[in-house]
């Protein structure tokens, strides 16, 4: 059975002037005179901040940010600079110390025994705070976190909103086309979504020069295929609606209504899926890091952070906490910023 | 209310699923046998000996494999399955003559295995790594000609006179030639039974043959756990006193020094962070792995690299103290000796790098004299500043050296930046041949206990010499070592050497680092493990566990 | 039906047939050689490349290696196992990721779900929060980190299971990898049931049912779950994918023979075989799942079966 709503197959009869004439009038349609289009933002901005746990999400990314910019510069360490006789101390903050926690000492449990060492008492050095503590080459943490923040940030907004453009245009086009463009652009994408990603990214940080770039980079090659499979299958279940319908008939193109009609109508599960792709940047770089083909040393991420610390996770254990808390956080306001977005944009939950 | 009737009772549903699975394993318990438990850190490549290029695999393969020669627990050259051999005058002829000892099918071992085994080494079609052991260092008699196709690999100066006796013919005296006898290239293989296994030979329990101290029982290729019983039919059986070996792998430190702690081993590596849990442990020790690790520069291809005066900066200006008291911390020995110590013993016994002052003045830390040089040096070129970049393995311990090298040498030598290119080991070591770096940390082990398997290496057009140095003297004075005059005069040849290494240190060819060496627990029920620094890490036939 | 399974197996052959030309391609791409460079002088080292057959053109080996893989011959590892002809590496390895990543799917499938149920039906409430925080945990701590405090803590100390993996105790070793795996898995779930069953449950039909006097679980499973559990399957396949192919690090930590960690010495170690091998049956399980799920649709959407029929 053929549908009738495909562009180009619709019917052998072509309008000619005699008939009708095609209105062509792009820029008029797209304003809605029954509902004005403000209200419909001003409508998702209260709904948004109605819902405290998405204004939590908000403000944490928004703290976070602030921190992964100002954090490294709060003490006079820098990311990469050591000093080895300072290393694995343990946490130490001014005020704090005198209620006996992060004082400085830890308890380290040896194969002969637990035995608690203040490195700050031990080498006489009363004046030295590291917030979060030092690494295994005296770096101070606490600038290392805020600073590695800043790389997964970066890495993983950049390569989520790349994602987003390509797989969604992707999926838009191949599902509105539908047809023998959907199968060819299917079987695409199948092929590049049946290598497994490892090899892929493993190649591409092996063949190009490491770095943050890169690292973007092979995130994108990866990622943008789950954005296109949600485009896609919302396009499909909006193409055939009424207001497609009449939109074509009035005379719009195919771009037209693909990005002008159909794209609006869909931001919802497409900001959502960003939302949510963001952390899967960030642990896929997490992953790399592991592997040894993450951001280049002495430049850290969280994830790096993370499988330095892993090192030293039954020995000193605290060096691994803050960038584990950082990223927690990080993940868990995108996906409550996702959540509250999710609802705030689709009216039908508003009863819910 | 009933909606979470429902959550409930799936909950409770899935609770009981997980419950049986936790139920039925809550009764595990470790089970303590007398058989050693052996950590190890990466699986076995190879059991064919022949094939074999890593420590591990000689070490395994070693443990159920004699060749002619074993080492004893100084690294010395003793008999194993040749009882007795004769020396030509000239030096040039070898004749070993067999003991009676028998594969674990029953076949006896002959001088024939031996043969067969040799021409596989060098046959191009098996193209074995480690043919180079017969031909540049063995010097073995038509070696080199059968490798690069020229001869019938029957033509190897490698004879079966008769069933016990085996007699090897040598191009030049080669003086340390017994102590590669019990390098793994250099055993048998018992040629019925590879032509009965075909190509799966080495694959699996059935397709190994053993005439060694133990019998292999369970194995699979890259396996992560395998097992060796002792073998009651081999000729020295009385000495060996454990009933089997059991392997292994853990690529984790945690979790291996923790399953140690259990006492699921006997054995473990432990890495720098986790020294600090057991360096106050009487069962902790550090033991010398021989790897040399070292910067080389691009002299060729950088041009301020190739100004003696940079490169001496940079290598007055490495604190190699800190790397391995404050970061390694694994027991390394801070190097400033173009070959590293404790594997080469010389003709009077001691060891060749035993003194480490010897070049002290043109590479020991001193931070002034650095930045001096550093100062002449970047006048010379007529610059202010440079940037290098160092390519470096992704693997732990190199990219932590790395880390400090750049610290030390950006804060001691003003307007120097230097930047880490991370890359796989197998990269950087094809970057480095082609001479696509500028500074590359890079580590060599030996592979026989000599001087030579270092200072080959900057021979001009060796593959190895990754710098592209190049000085007649220094090929003079090699040349003269291994196919001259001093190849038979022991104390001429080791004064002849240091000479050579001189100029490497003069011209700061590479920047040495440390002598690499392992951080182990070993529990103090094991006795008799012995640790060796080339060819066979660690041999177990005297080694004893008490319960 | 028939015709369409039928057209869908052919195109699915024809897409691993290109995904395989791919993967050649892509070795070419690798730099470094799976022969010990430092050691080999170039004549050895052309003598092994002609040994194997890689100094052939690209298309030749393409050809030669389909050729083979029909008979069953994956051909050899040059680095890992040397000369070990791969089908033999992958007969014992390759079970033992699927069952612990099928353990892994089960404990992530099952827990996700009832979080995701809760967090749905007690939405905006604390239980909906906590659900939020624990799958949160679940996708933001890596897998690697709590294989470790699993290990240290129910295996070390508590010694409630084996800190590593044992063919003689396969299913008692496998509990800590299979659940450290699952927590990816299990918050997946849970965020998408979560927000699949919140849509499910403003929807008019369900209106309808509960207004015919359908309520309690026949409500939630027969009508909401059931039409929530499509997009649930889609995310769910390519998982059960990643984790039957095994996983590196928890492999690594628990010293598991597996097939995730051979994926990447493989990789860096330039052993083509083993890694064209392996990604090959990645490639053919994910095409293969792939259509499993095309087809379950039509299972547990009547809407799609009739569509279908109409094709």
């Amino acid at each position: 059975m053929k549908t009738s709503t495909t562009v180009g197959t619709a019917s052998a009869y072509v309008p000619v002037d005699a008939d009708f004439k095609l209105k062509n009038n792009a820029g008029e349609i797209a304003i809605d005179t029954n509902f004005s289009s403000q209200s419909f933002w001003k409508d998702v901005f209260i709904r948004y901040f109605r819902k405290t746990s998405a204004v939590v999400g908000l403000v944490l990314i928004i703290l976070i940010s602030i921190m992964a910019v100002i954090g490294p510069g709060m003490n006079e360490y820098t990311y990469s600079g050591q000093e080895l006789s300072q290393k694995n101390f343990a946490p130490r903050v001014k005020f704090l110390e005198k209620f006996g926690i992060f004082d400085g000492s830890e308890s380290l449990s040896t194969t002969t025994g637990s035995m608690k060492i203040n490195y700050y008492e031990d080498k006489g050095l009363d004046d030295l705070y590291y917030w979060f503590g030092s690494d295994n080459f005296g770096r101070d943490i606490w600038t290392r976190t805020w600073s590695g923040a800043r790389v997964s940030l970066i890495i993983a907004v950049a390569a989520a909103i790349i994602d987003m453009l390509i797989g969604m245009s992707y999926g838009l086009i191949s599902g509105y086309f539908g047809g023998k463009v959907d199968m060819v652009m299917q079987r695409f994408l199948e092929i590049a979504n049946g290598i497994p990603r490892l090899v892929i990214v493993t190649l591409l940080l092996l063949v190009l020069q490491p770095g943050m770039l890169t690292i973007i980079f092979a995130l994108m090659l990866t990622e943008w295929v789950g954005m296109s499979r949600i485009a896609r299958a919302e396009m499909l279940k909006l193409k055939e609606q009424e207001f497609v319908l009449a939109s074509r008939t009035l005379g719009a193109g195919s771009f037209f209504i693909i990005f002008k009609e159909v794209l609006p109508n869909i931001i919802g599960p497409i900001i959502t899926q960003v939302m949510f792709s963001i952390p899967t940047a960030i642990f896929t770089e997490a992953f790399l890091s592991f592997v040894g083909l993450g951001i280049p040393v002495p430049q850290c991420s969280l994830g790096s952070l993370i499988s330095e610390g892993f090192n030293s996770f039954t020995t000193h254990p605290y060096q691994i906490i803050p960038p584990i808390v950082v990223m927690a956080l990080l993940m868990l306001s995108f996906n409550l910023v996702g959540d509250g977005l999710r609802e705030a944009l689709d009216p039908k939950m508003k009863e819910m | 209310m009933k909606k979470t009737k429902a959550t409930v009772s799936l909950l409770t549903a899935s609770a009981l699923v997980l419950g049986l699975v936790g139920f039925n394993t809550t009764v595990y318990a470790e089970t303590g046998t007398s058989d050693l438990n052996i950590m190890l850190e990466t699986p076995v490549e190879s059991l064919d000996p022949q094939q074999a290029t890593d420590g591990t695999s000689f070490e395994v393969i070693a443990d159920y494999t004699d060749g002619l020669m074993q080492m004893d627990a100084d690294g010395q050259a003793v008999p194993a399955i040749a009882e007795s051999y004769d020396l030509s005058e000239d030096g040039l002829t070898y004749t070993f003559h067999l003991r009676d000892a028998s594969w674990s099918n029953g076949d006896p071992v002959t001088a024939a295995d031996f043969v067969f085994a040799w021409q596989r080494a060098v046959d191009p079609d098996v193209a074995s790594e480690y043919a180079y052991m017969l031909s540049d260092i063995g010097q073995v008699v038509n070696a080199a000609e059968i490798i690069a196709g020229e001869k019938d690999k029957s033509e190897l100066g490698v004879t079966a006179v008769d069933d016990k006796t085996l007699e090897v013919k040598l191009n030049v005296p080669v003086s340390y030639f017994l102590s590669l006898m019990y390098f793994p290239t250099f055993y048998p293989v018992n040629q019925a039974f590879f032509e009965s296994v075909g190509d799966t030979f080495g694959t699996s329990p059935d397709t190994v043959l053993s005439n060694g101290a133990f019998i292999m029982d369970t194995y699979e290729p890259a396996a992560t756990a395998f097992h060796l019983t002792k073998n009651d039919e081999y000729w020295d059986t009385e000495r060996v006193q454990l009933p089997g070996l059991n392997y292994q792998v853990i690529q984790d430190s945690q979790q291996a020094l923790m399953s140690y702690q259990t006492g699921a081993l006997d054995t473990t590596l432990v890495n720098g962070e986790q020294v600090d849990q057991v360096k106050e442990d009487p069962e902790f020790q550090t033991i010398g792995a021989g790897y040399l690790w070292y910067v080389s520069p691009n002299m060729d291809a950088v041009p301020e690299l190739a100004n003696q005066n940079i490169r001496l900066a940079m290598t007055h200006a490495i604190n190699r103290e800190a790397i391995t008291g404050d970061v390694l911390k694994d027991g390394s020995l801070p190097t400033y000796t173009a070959v590293p110590m404790q594997f080469a013993a010389g003709p009077d016994g001691s060891d060749y790098s035993a003194d480490q002052e010897r070049y002290a003045d043109v590479c020991a830390y001193d931070a002034d004299k650095a930045a001096e040089l550093w100062a002449a040096g970047l006048e010379e070129l007529g610059i202010s500043e440079l940037e290098l970049d160092m390519v470096v393995d992704a693997d732990d311990a190199p990219q932590k050296v790395a880390q400090v090298l750049k610290e030390q040498w950006e804060t001691t030598l003003p307007g120097l930046t230097v930047n880490l290119t991370i890359e796989p080991k197998k990269q950087r070591v094809e970057d480095m041949q082609e001479g696509n770096f500028q500074l590359g940390l890079t580590r060599w082990g030996p592979d026989y206990a000599d001087p030579m398997t270092y200072l080959g290496m900057w021979v001009t057009g060796n593959s190895n010499n990754y710098g592209l140095w190049s000085n007649s003297d220094f090929d003079a004075i090699i040349d003269e070592c291994t196919t001259g005059d001093l190849c038979t005069d022991a104390e001429g040849r080791w004064a002849r050497l240091y000479d050579a290494e001189k100029l490497v240190m003069d011209e700061a060819v590479i920047f040495p680092l440390y002598t690499q060496a392992n951080a182990e627990m070993l529990s103090s029920k094991v006795t008799g493990i012995e640790f060796h620094p080339v060819a066979l890490n660690r041999v177990y036939k005297n080694a004893a566990k008490t319960e | 039906m028939k015709k369409y399974t039928i057209k869908r197996l052919l195109t699915s052959l024809f897409t691993l047939l290109a995904i395989l030309l791919v993967l050649f391609i892509l070795m070419q791409l690798m730099p470094g050689s799976p022969f010990n460079d430092e050691k080999l002088n170039e004549t050895q080292k052309a003598a092994l490349y002609a040994k194997y057959g890689l100094d052939d053109p690209i298309i030749v080996q393409f050809f030669r290696y389909v050729g083979n893989m029909l008979h069953g011959d994956l051909g050899v590892s040059y680095k890992i196992s040397k000369n070990t002809p791969i089908a033999q590496m992958l007969e014992t390895r390759l079970p033992i990721s699927i069952f612990i990543g099928g353990f892994a799917v089960l404990i992530g499938a099952i827990l996700g779900l009832i979080l995701g149920l809760i967090a749905a039906l007690k939405h905006d409430t604390i239980w909906d929060s906590l659900a939020t925080v624990i799958s949160v945990i679940g996708v933001s701590v890596p897998s690697y980190v709590f294989a470790l405090a699993l290990s240290y803590t129910l295996g070390f100390k508590l010694k409630w299971f084996p800190m590593l993996y044992t063919v003689q105790q396969s299913m008692g070793s496998s509990v800590l990898p299979s659940i450290s795996l699952s927590m990816f898995t299990m918050a997946s779930i849970a965020r998408f049931t979560r927000s699949e069953m919140l849509e499910v449950l403003g929807s008019d039909y369900m209106l309808l049912a509960e207004s015919k006097g359908i309520s309690g679980p026949a409500l939630i499973f027969r009508h909401a779950l059931r039409n929530a559990l499509i997009p649930i399957i889609t995310v769910l396949a390519p998982l059960i994918v990643d984790l039957m192919t095994g996983s590196l690090v928890v492999e690594k930590i628990f010293a598991i023979p597996g097939v995730g960690s051979l994926l990447v010495n493989a990789i860096q170690s330039n052993d083509y075989n083993v890694v064209i091998s392996l990604s090959f049956i990645y490639s053919a399980m994910y095409i293969g799942i792939m259509l499993v799920v095309d087809i379950l649709y039509g299972i547990i959407d009547p809407r799609i079966r009739l569509a279908k029929k109409g094709d």
